[in-house]
């Protein structure tokens, strides 16, 4: 313990005792926030971006860009306004993505390989972690949501498509298959079939953003910048809602039904 | 008080049960989460019986070999016949992707065709009342005995499944390669595993940056002294200005390690092509004229008996006498086994379970001459109608019934036409129509 833990222990005038049983807890609460922040974050993200970074082959220049970083900021956004409105802790927007990305690989192995035979080169997941953790670090060097939702929430949307491109690149090498020109990636989608998801159903490369001087990618990645700002806010300040517990008056019925009088209780006498 | 104890056991008696059965139903959840199980169904015979019998007809259709080693190759041809009495509820077949189906990727793709146009794209074009070729060539990967169907899937309509038939993969799986080169000559050991070690390194560098920033905040005074802290607006405890060196340091290295990372990657790989998103188009193919015309007078299926009948009246637009061989939908064959070039027409890999046992039974089964119009009656009676799930064309919102009939002139040449009218349910003796007008064909069903 360094003497800035020990100030913070003295202002939050907790016994040595108390303060050792605080510590147990923040044990305990890792535990079962992570599992929280996990869920909530995987279940999110196949609601709003599943067959986007389920396959490779969906894996385009428009909508995955667009999408991925969109969707993955929302519970990013919540989950630091919460740790940082209660606690003081820049870590909900790299803890939520860290957390995503070791479950999708589990889930990968455990159900997409061991379970329906695809290859793990079908399935590589994208990650917004890199631009998570700049997130949280603009959020430290700032202070201020509005400051980290106008350039941190940029700056998540940018980082997304390059950070990914390293891992995936190779996936996009030309081919030929039956007479024409095809992405590694797209071979892969359909040497190794998907019986329920016909070809036609991937929404890829639709629209005209391709004629920005076949720049397209870029043109996606700041516009989901542009759009990432606006899903930060939005959720932080549901994160920030969930920070404010309310208590719902119960009346007299629901009191009764559970053996109270239903009536106000008297000082000193128990409902 | 007593309601008051009585309220309380009901109380006590929900929640026992509610808890024992969610403790039942994580039971089998997690026994279904970490035993992965293989799959064997994908529900050919789920589909809705109007889309069975009145959209895509497959006929014809083969499979090179029963049992395959692994990383040998199979193929499934054939022909189907897009319907012309497509049901008004799904959606016509403007767009369409050639696929099989098989318990996920146990059988792995190399080529297919629709009327020898490549179909690795999805294909416009195709049109009703039209038959096509489709070619399937497929690659053992996972050894077991697995289901293979041809499927087309129809943008609107979903997934048509076509005949499937077992095949066995024997050998290993490690047997199975796919190897690959690129057209900038990069070669592939396998596509399996392709990419895989790469993108887990980066992913792994990227946790590994993440984990650091989380064991920064969390290895200190965490959740209640934090709490207590910014309840008392000391925040400058809580952040300090290490932590703001840390974090500039961290942002820092964010942004080399991708734009680094990234100018690289782009040398490294200077010829990328984007997903290829077009659609394939399919020539129409040249109008045939229907050698036989059919018109239906009545038809109903006979529920207890399990039977489909049907009074019509065949037209021979031929020049040569024909005779009834066969009916056929949503792949179940009825094959009129008086006529011995009907049954020879049935190819030894096609599956038996989709092979009427009684066959198709004809009122009147004499050749009919050119230009003659024949009333006859067709029965078409197996327990297959149950078994396959087609009897709830009864209960669907358009009572219609639909498939295809083969005929075989005096040459064994055989032709074909569509058959397609509205179905009638029968549920006694009494309520049948078609019954009172051929005795001999309910004579012999009830014999």
């Amino acid at each position: 313990m360094n003497k800035n833990d020990a100030l913070i222990l003295q202002s939050a005038e907790l016994s040595p005792q108390a303060a050792q049983w605080s510590r147990t807890f923040d044990y305990l609460i890792i535990v079962v926030g992570a599992f929280l922040v996990w869920s909530v974050t995987y279940i999110s993200q196949l609601l709003l971006a599943g067959d986007w970074d389920f396959f490779i082959d969906w894996k385009d220049r428009q909508y995955w860009v667009l999408i991925t970083p969109t969707v993955t900021i929302m519970m990013a956004a919540g989950f630091q306004a919460i740790f940082w409105k209660l606690f003081r802790l820049p870590i909900g927007a790299t803890a939520s993505l860290l957390l995503f990305l070791v479950g999708v690989w589990i889930v990968r192995y455990h159900s997409w390989y061991g379970m329906a035979y695809f290859p793990l080169s079908l399935v590589i997941p994208g990650t917004c972690l890199m631009s998570a953790i700049a997130l949280d670090a603009i959020l430290v060097l700032s202070r201020s949501w509005l400051i980290t939702g106008m350039i941190g929430a940029t700056l998540y949307g940018l980082l997304f498509y390059p950070s990914n491109w390293v891992a995936i690149a190779g996936y996009f090498q030309p081919v030929e298959h039956m007479g024409s020109m095809a992405s590694v990636a797209d071979m892969i989608g359909y040497i190794y079939p998907r019986s329920g998801t016909p070809e036609y159903i991937r929404i890829i490369e639709r629209g005209t953003l391709r004629t920005f001087a076949d720049h397209a990618i870029w043109v996606s990645a700041f516009f989901s910048g542009f759009v990432c700002v606006f899903s930060y806010y939005i959720f932080w300040f549901i994160g920030s809602f969930a920070c404010n517990p309310k208590f719902v008056a119960v009346g007299t019925r629901f009191k009764s039904a559970f053996g109270g009088s239903g009536k106000p209780a008297a000082a000193g006498e128990s409902a | 008080m007593r309601r008051l104890v009585n309220r309380w056991l009901v109380c006590l008696f929900t929640a026992s049960g509610l808890f024992t059965a969610s403790s039942l139903l994580t039971a089998s959840g997690l026994v279904a989460a970490f035993v992965p199980l293989p799959v064997a169904a994908h529900g050919e015979r789920a589909t809705e019986p109007y889309i069975r019998t009145r959209t895509v007809h497959w006929y014809d259709v083969t499979w090179s070999s029963g049992s395959i080693a692994a990383n040998d190759e199979i193929t499934v041809a054939g022909k189907f016949r897009l319907f012309s009495d497509w049901p008004d509820a799904a959606s016509l077949p403007d767009l369409v992707f050639l696929s099989n189906g098989s318990p996920g990727a146990v059988l792995t793709r190399v080529e297919s065709y629709i009327s020898g146009i490549p179909a690795r794209q999805s294909a416009r074009g195709l049109k009703t009342g039209k038959d096509y070729t489709f070619k399937l060539v497929m690659k053992g990967r996972v050894p077991g005995k697995w289901h293979l169907h041809p499927v087309l899937n129809v943008h609107g309509a979903g997934a048509i499944v076509g005949p499937g038939a077992w095949v066995e993969v024997t050998g290993k799986q490690s047997d199975y390669k796919e190897p690959l080169t690129t057209m900038t000559g990069v070669k592939i050991d396998d596509l399996q595993t392709y990419g895989v070690a790469r993108a887990q390194m980066w992913h792994f560098g990227y946790g590994v940056l993440a984990l650091l920033w989380l064991l920064w905040w969390l290895r200190r005074p965490l959740i209640i002294p934090r709490w207590l802290v910014t309840q008392k607006g000391r925040e400058d405890l809580l952040i300090t200005s290490t932590d703001d060196k840390v974090a500039a340091a961290l942002l820092v290295t964010v942004l080399l390690v991708v734009i680094i990372g990234y100018k690289q990657t782009v040398e490294e790989f200077p010829n990328v092509v984007p997903l290829q998103a077009g659609f394939v188009k399919v020539p129409v193919p040249p109008n045939v004229p229907e050698a036989a015309s059919i018109e239906v007078k009545n038809a109903e299926y006979d529920v207890p008996g399990r039977s489909l009948r049907m009074d019509v009246v065949i037209t021979n637009n031929t020049d040569r006498p024909i005779r009834v061989g066969e009916f056929m939908t949503a792949q179940l064959r009825f094959i009129n086994k008086d006529l011995p070039a009907a049954v020879e027409s049935i190819d030894p890999s096609f599956p038996k379970d989709l092979l009427a046992g009684a066959g198709l039974k004809v009122g009147s089964d004499s050749p009919i001459a050119p230009g003659e119009s024949r009333s006859t009656t067709l029965d078409a009676t197996d327990a297959a109608w149950e078994v396959e799930r087609l009897v709830s064309f009864l209960s669907n919102v358009d009572s219609r019934v639909g498939g295809l009939v083969f005929f075989y002139n005096d040459q064994g040449e055989r032709h074909m036409s569509e058959i397609s009218g509205a179905v009638v349910p029968v549920f006694t003796q009494l309520g049948s129509k078609v019954s009172t007008k051929a005795p001999e064909i309910l004579n012999a069903r009830v014999d």
